[in-house]
């Protein structure tokens, strides 16, 4: 089932998060990501960033991520309150 | 609806042909069946359900392993426990019809109880079911449930072992795995092990695809793609037909993207765009067949369009045997349904709300709630929530509905008294009570602002008219949880005036919430009157268990009451009622048994009691409430006691205080207190006295029902005390306070509770030398007790009760009742301490080997005692020989002879 689009940002505090995989991936992902971009890197890797409302959102990109057999070089999260 | 079960999911899928022969990993799986648990984890594309479809058939063909094989698909819907472990059943009955009639009744019930005790069931089917079983559960990752993740952790930790369990996941489950694996309980396939090897990489290209590709091909494509199967799937499609082979293999070797939106892009270039077109609106069903494709993609022919792609392997696994319903790959679909979103996002929510109509229209309610929800349309997605509740409801689905509610957003929840409603039940039945008043509160505005339903807030009229009575209900048991018992009895009275006439679910949950209010504020009239009601309610929508569950309750009243033979009544037409009914084993069935062991321990029956008790343990601990294991013993211990037993009786109490399970029900009875007047008449009176100061209990306390039983007891220990240390202050203490009970009592029409505290003054009055006073109070407890046939009220006061009956006989009341309690007394051995002085044992004997020794004094043989006990000839033998261990002798004979010697039998 298709899940419901996420709603980043609705409640103030968003936070932002960097998911690095390995392969370059399609731009037009970008939707299906909830709205991250797509960076390709020189390494081969690609660089999927952008806001997240929360923990339970970053999880739902995880999953989409392990759905589609990609593989997860690193993922760094940083909530609202520590952002300078 | 949702409790339809979908037979795709039970679908074992066929081996396709072209298949790679995988001869390493099918012996690993084989391995396997030694094992409790064989986990298959990797990324999706790995070929996970491939190999197990393989080996399953090669298991289920193989004529000397003589092993079934039952498949289940899981999907997200299956976070609803009662949802996933319906499924795991009916999966489990494919091959083994009989398993787990009991257990589906237990979910069906109108409160199943506890999964533990629904698995239990579940077990014990399975380990007396004579097949080795093999289950597998498909898409386990999709499983976020803590609840059905405990539920598995439990069902592990108690295979039978002759059942298997194969989970097929991209993440490992929250299992207990490092245990499992130290144990050798667990064999696990990995991604590492699912990779296609270069000679598989060869031998699926050229041999399955018939692509006579060069070696170095086979290298360049199987580097690239790293052995994952889904990449040389979708490879060789792009490849087949092509002239250009080489020129392919060297474009897709040298790039850099991600292998599928790679080799995808290939593939949907080399199809018509007609095809290209279904398959991306498509994309977003979770399976599909012709009609539903038709509808959604506004086309006609999308079964043959589907045969076509099935055909030509385009990624389409068929769900079903007859090649009606299909998925596509989860790969597959999760690239189309990106490539959709982000190239017609507006098309996305139509193609749902397309989707959900077909569903709508074809009666599969839940999955047009879901693609409704998909579709962002939510307004439409509540009116099939509302339409969906009668249904969620009989079939206790409280879980699934919550989550839907919960989906809305705020403001489509509000504008819908009936969801509002709705979502606070649900919250409340699943155990959350936080925003359930606002939830009431919101409803309760919403009818006070209107008159009557108006189209787009009410969606189910019947639903909408039981509103003020389900409002108020709700509110009851609101009340109940916070401990306002006066709010409960006026939520609940309001309720019963505004229920419908035939809504006997309010009327019976409004009738048991006011029962127990009034019970617990001591009013056992209004407590009686309620539940009595509500059992009339609750018989009338078949909701049997729930009768059982009041009965016990009000069986309990009755007792207060002194209505012995009416709380017999009680107990027994819940037993008919209950064996009317298809399930054996009912929940609540064993409670009766036990309600009727402790009226006829009270009637001196004692085999009967013990009979009773014997029948309710008999029919095992899944059909009890949990309540049961602390009153069984309560019970036992009761019946030791009369027997004889002192020290068992003080065990099963110790043992009963550890298992004491409260629930809503006042305790007046609580354990400690049985306690303390078990050590009254065991003279162990300074005990019962700290136990009275621990409570803070005094014989000037203000008196209520719910301490009633403590303050009686309280009066006996100061007795106690009086007759120890001639302590004139004590006794006079414990008249006082005797007086003041008797009067409570007798305003509130308790006469259980008149007779125990008559019987009490008797005895007191006679230790003071006060014989008129103690004969007046004799008569009166007489009088009470005999309509009822009490017995051992009177016969567990030892010699002090015979001598003041035998003063009754010799000063007019020799009624043929006295002569028969005379009687009794006279045959009941006298077991006061100071006039036993047994010998005791090193190493006491256990109540189960109490029992043992029991039937080793009677005619039974080694077989007949196992059968009696229910437990196994071996666990037999095993008590047995501690029972001559510790008695010091070695054959029955001797040991029935040492036992009497030691006051044991």
């Amino acid at each position: 089932m298709n899940k419901p689009q996420a709603t980043p940002g609705t409640d103030g505090g968003t936070g932002w998060c960097q998911i690095r995989i390995r392969g370059h991936l399609d731009q037009r992902w970008t939707s299906w990501f909830d709205g991250l971009t797509v960076t390709h890197d020189g390494d081969g890797t690609t660089l999927l960033q952008g806001p997240v409302a929360d923990q339970a959102a970053l999880h739902g990109l995880l999953t989409k991520v392990r759905d589609m057999g990609l593989p997860l070089v690193s993922v760094t999260h940083q909530s609202p309150e520590r952002s300078e | 609806m949702s409790t339809t079960l979908l037979e795709t999911k039970l679908f074992l899928p066929q081996p396709r042909h072209g298949l790679v022969p995988r001869a390493r990993l099918r012996e690993r799986l084989h391995q396997g069946l030694a094992a409790k648990l064989m986990l298959v984890s990797a990324p999706a594309g790995f070929g996970k359900t491939t190999l197990l479809v393989d080996w399953m058939a090669a298991v289920s063909e193989s004529p000397d392993t003589g092993t079934a094989t039952a498949w289940l698909s899981l999907d997200t819907g299956d976070n609803d426990p009662a949802t996933y472990w319906t499924y795991v059943i009916a999966a489990l009955r494919t091959v083994a019809p009989d398993v787990g009639t009991a257990a589906l009744g237990l979910l069906q019930e109108p409160q199943p109880p506890p999964f533990q005790t629904v698995l239990t069931s579940l077990l014990n089917d399975l380990g007396a079911a004579d097949l080795d079983l093999v289950l597998l559960l498909d898409d386990y990752h999709v499983i976020d449930s803590l609840e059905v993740q405990a539920g598995m952790a439990f069902l592990l930790d108690h295979l039978p072992p002759r059942l298997h369990l194969v989970i097929a996941s991209r993440a490992d489950p929250p299992l207990p795995l490092p245990r499992m694996r130290a144990r050798g309980d667990l064999v696990e396939v990995r991604a590492a092990d699912l990779r296609f090897t270069p000679d598989e990489a060869a031998a699926y290209l050229n041999d399955a695809m018939g692509l006579q590709l060069t070696p170095e091909d086979v290298t360049a494509l199987e580097g690239r793609t790293e052995g994952w199967i889904a990449a040389l799937q979708l490879a060789a499609l792009s490849m087949a037909g092509r002239d250009d082979v080489a020129t392919f293999i060297a474009g897709f070797a040298g790039d850099d993207r991600y292998v599928v939106d790679y080799l995808v892009e290939e593939v949907l270039q080399r199809q018509p765009e007609h095809v290209r077109t279904f398959l991306l609106q498509t994309s977003v069903l979770d399976r599909m067949n012709g009609p539903l494709c038709d509808a959604v993609t506004g086309q006609d022919g999308s079964r043959a369009m589907l045969e076509a792609l099935d055909r030509d392997n385009l990624f389409l696994v068929p769900l079903d045997d007859r090649r009606q319903w299909y998925r596509y790959h989860h790969l597959f679909a999760d690239v189309l349904q990106a490539r959709l979103l982000d190239e017609q996002p507006e098309r996305v929510g139509q193609l749902h709300r397309l989707a959900s109509d077909w569903y709508e229209r074809n009666g599969d309610r839940a999955a047009a709630i879901r693609h409704a929800m998909a579709a962002g349309d939510f307004a439409g997605a509540a009116v099939l929530i509302e339409l969906a509740i009668p249904a969620l409801r009989r079939d206790r689905r409280e879980a699934t509905l919550r989550g839907w509610l919960e989906e809305l957003p705020d403001d489509v929840l509000w504008a819908r008294p009936v969801l509002c409603n709705n979502l606070a039940g649900a919250r409340m039945s699943t155990g959350t009570f936080e925003g359930v008043e606002a939830l009431l509160d919101e409803a309760e505005r919403w009818l006070a602002t209107h008159v009557g339903a108006t189209d787009d807030a009410v969606a189910d009229q019947e639903e909408f008219l039981r509103l003020p009575a389900e409002i108020a209900v709700h509110r009851a048991g609101l009340a109940l949880v916070s401990g306002d018992l006066e709010a409960t009895v006026t939520f609940a009275r309001q309720a019963l005036e505004v229920a419908l006439p035939d809504d006997h679910l309010a009327r019976g949950a409004a009738s048991a919430l006011r029962g127990l209010a009034a019970w617990t504020r001591g009013d056992l009239e209004l407590a009686h009157a309620s539940y009595a009601g509500c059992l009339v309610d609750f018989e009338r929508i078949g909701h049997v268990s729930d009768v059982l569950g009041c009965s016990i309750t009000l069986a309990d009243i009755q007792v207060a009451q002194g209505r012995l033979g009416t709380a017999m009544r009680t107990y027994e037409q819940a037993l008919d009622l209950a064996s009317q009914q298809g399930t054996p084993g009912l929940r609540g069935t064993v409670d009766m048994y036990v309600g009727l062991a402790a009226l006829h321990r009270e009637f001196d029956d004692l085999p009967a009691a013990r009979r009773y008790l014997m029948r309710s343990r008999e029919l095992g601990e899944h059909t009890d409430l949990p309540q049961n294991a602390y009153r069984w013993r309560m019970v036992m211990a009761r019946v030791c006691e009369a027997e004889g037993d002192v020290e068992a009786a003080n065990d099963l109490l110790v043992e009963a205080e550890r298992l004491y399970e409260g629930d809503f029900s006042p305790n007046v009875r609580p354990v400690p207190a049985v306690r303390a007047r078990a050590w009254i008449r065991q003279g162990r009176v300074q005990d019962a006295l700290n136990w009275a100061g621990q409570q803070g209990l005094h014989a000037t306390d203000d008196l209520s029902y719910l301490h009633e039983f403590e303050h009686v007891t309280l009066a006996r220990a100061l007795m106690a005390r009086h007759a120890l240390e001639s302590d004139q202050p004590s006794l006079d203490q414990a008249l006082e306070l005797l007086g003041r009970l008797l009067r409570a009592a007798e305003d509130g029409n308790r006469q259980g509770s008149v007779l125990e505290i008559r019987v009490a003054q008797a005895l007191a009055h006679q230790m003071r030398g006060d014989l008129p006073r103690a004969l007046a109070s004799l008569e009166g407890a007489l009088s009470v007790a005999e309509p009822e046939g009490y017995v051992r009220t009177f016969v567990d006061e030892g010699a002090p009760m015979a001598a003041l009956l035998a003063e009754a006989a010799g000063g007019g009341m020799a009624s043929p009742y006295v002569r028969r309690l005379r009687a009794a007394l006279g045959a009941t051995p006298d077991r006061t301490p100071a006039a036993s002085t047994p010998a005791v044992l090193v190493d006491p004997l256990s109540v189960r080997e109490r029992e043992v020794l029991r039937l080793l004094g009677t005619e039974l043989s080694g077989p007949e005692i196992a059968r009696e006990l229910v437990v196994s000839l071996n666990t037999v033998r095993t008590h047995t020989k501690n029972v001559y261990m510790k008695l010091g002798v070695n054959n029955r004979r001797a040991a029935l002879r040492r036992a009497r010697e030691l006051d044991l039998l």
